[in-house]
């Protein structure tokens, strides 16, 4: 259980970028697992794939009811000043638990789109199949590949707009 | 085909992941690295893509499971006193602590009666490490005396059966052999080394028959002497 919930807690976190938030999905993912594990099936996938379908389906529902709470998504002009205030803002809890260069990857994370943050979360931080990912999102290989691909490359150009180059 | 700036942006993943081969891995690499603009971005993306692989996973923080299992399977009561010792206990009752605790026990009876230590009457005076000391010592000096023994008695049974052997093979050999003959050059106690087909036994016959001879050459001077 401590394995499923230390991968559960990193995507809600990477997620959200919010410690507090994804301890609460990672909890609501753990009910609803629980509440709903007579509807388990094996042809779901793996019971991680399984969890991470359920995972991935309260994070979107949880961007959608708080989006109205948050500054837009979209790229704009004062992006160093943006990543000024992300880095005062942050919990100084949440610095010690990120690195330098994962502090700046994860605010620029939350930067992408919901649906391309999400494909680059399960393929380059949870290191999942492309299968699997299909799987997780409900859509074809293709969609996969393409949102990966948009992903990784908003997520270099934002982080070069923020000033930082990845080795 | 011509590989544009739009094109190698499509399939920049796929290059970074090795499903380009051949010609169209040639023609991507050909066009990003001539490229003021898609050379760098193939490095950044490159780089990026590296970093967030080698990219440590969070650890979860510690109430989390607790908060998790207390919401799903209700909060628990904290269990105190006697019945929270004998859950504790109830966790030790698995047959690997069985078998460990069973062996410690009978490693432990095993040291103590060594040790002097009786088991049906226990006094505590058996504990002390003086008594313990004269217990072993006793201990060693018992079993080394009979170890001597027994190797001295197997040293006994081994002569005695050699001896036998050596008979029962003498007694095997023709009569002729057998017959004590007298050796004017055997003088009483030498041996048969240099002759090793003689039995022994003869030697022994001969001894005899001279030390008779020497009994009977006695006898003349002792009818003389008590004549006198």
């Amino acid at each position: 259980m401590r394995r499923h919930t230390r991968r559960i807690f990193n995507i809600c976190y990477r997620f959200t970028g919010n410690r507090t938030d994804a301890e609460d999905l990672s909890q609501d993912v753990f009910l609803r697992v629980y509440r709903t594990l007579g509807s388990y099936r094996s042809a779901h996938g793996g019971f991680a794939t399984w969890a991470t379908s359920v995972t991935r389906n309260l994070l979107i529902d949880h961007y959608r009811r708080t989006k109205r709470d948050r500054i837009t998504d979209s790229l704009d002009d004062k992006m160093p000043v943006v990543e000024n205030k992300e880095s005062a803002g942050r919990r100084p809890d949440e610095q010690a638990l990120l690195g330098e260069l994962s502090m700046q990857v994860q605010s620029a994370l939350i930067r992408l789109s919901p649906e391309l943050r999400e494909a680059v979360i399960l393929r380059d931080l949870q290191q999942l199949e492309y299968a699997e990912i299909q799987t997780v999102l409900a859509v074809p290989e293709g969609t996969v590949k393409s949102r990966i691909n948009r992903g990784r490359i908003e997520l270099a150009r934002i982080l070069q707009q923020m000033g930082v180059r990845p080795a | 085909m011509n590989w544009t700036c739009d094109l190698i942006e499509a399939r920049l993943s796929d290059y970074l992941e090795g499903l380009l081969q051949g010609p169209e891995r040639a023609a991507f690499e050909a066009h990003a690295n001539s490229c003021a603009d898609c050379a760098p971005l193939v490095a950044s993306v490159r780089g990026l893509v590296g970093e967030m692989h080698s990219m440590e996973k969070l650890e979860t923080p510690p109430r989390l499971v607790y908060a998790i299992l207390d919401k799903t399977l209700g909060p628990r009561e904290t269990v105190t006193g006697w019945q929270g010792f004998l859950n504790a206990i109830r966790g030790l009752a698995t047959p690997k602590f069985a078998y460990g605790g069973a062996s410690v026990m009978a490693t432990l009876i095993i040291i103590l009666s060594a040790s002097g230590f009786s088991l049906r009457k226990p006094k505590l005076a058996d504990l002390r490490p003086a008594a313990i000391y004269q217990s072993a010592d006793r201990g060693v000096h018992l079993v080394r005396a009979r170890c001597v023994k027994y190797v001295s008695d197997l040293r006994v049974v081994y002569e005695i059966q050699s001896r036998l052997r050596q008979d029962e093979n003498n007694l095997q050999t023709t009569p002729e052999e057998m017959l004590p003959k007298s050796s004017p050059e055997k003088n009483p106690g030498q041996t048969d080394d240099h002759k090793p087909s003689q039995p022994r036994q003869q030697n022994r016959a001969n001894e005899i028959s001279r030390q008779i001879e020497l009994l009977a050459a006695e006898f003349p001077l002792l009818s003389e002497r008590s004549g006198r």
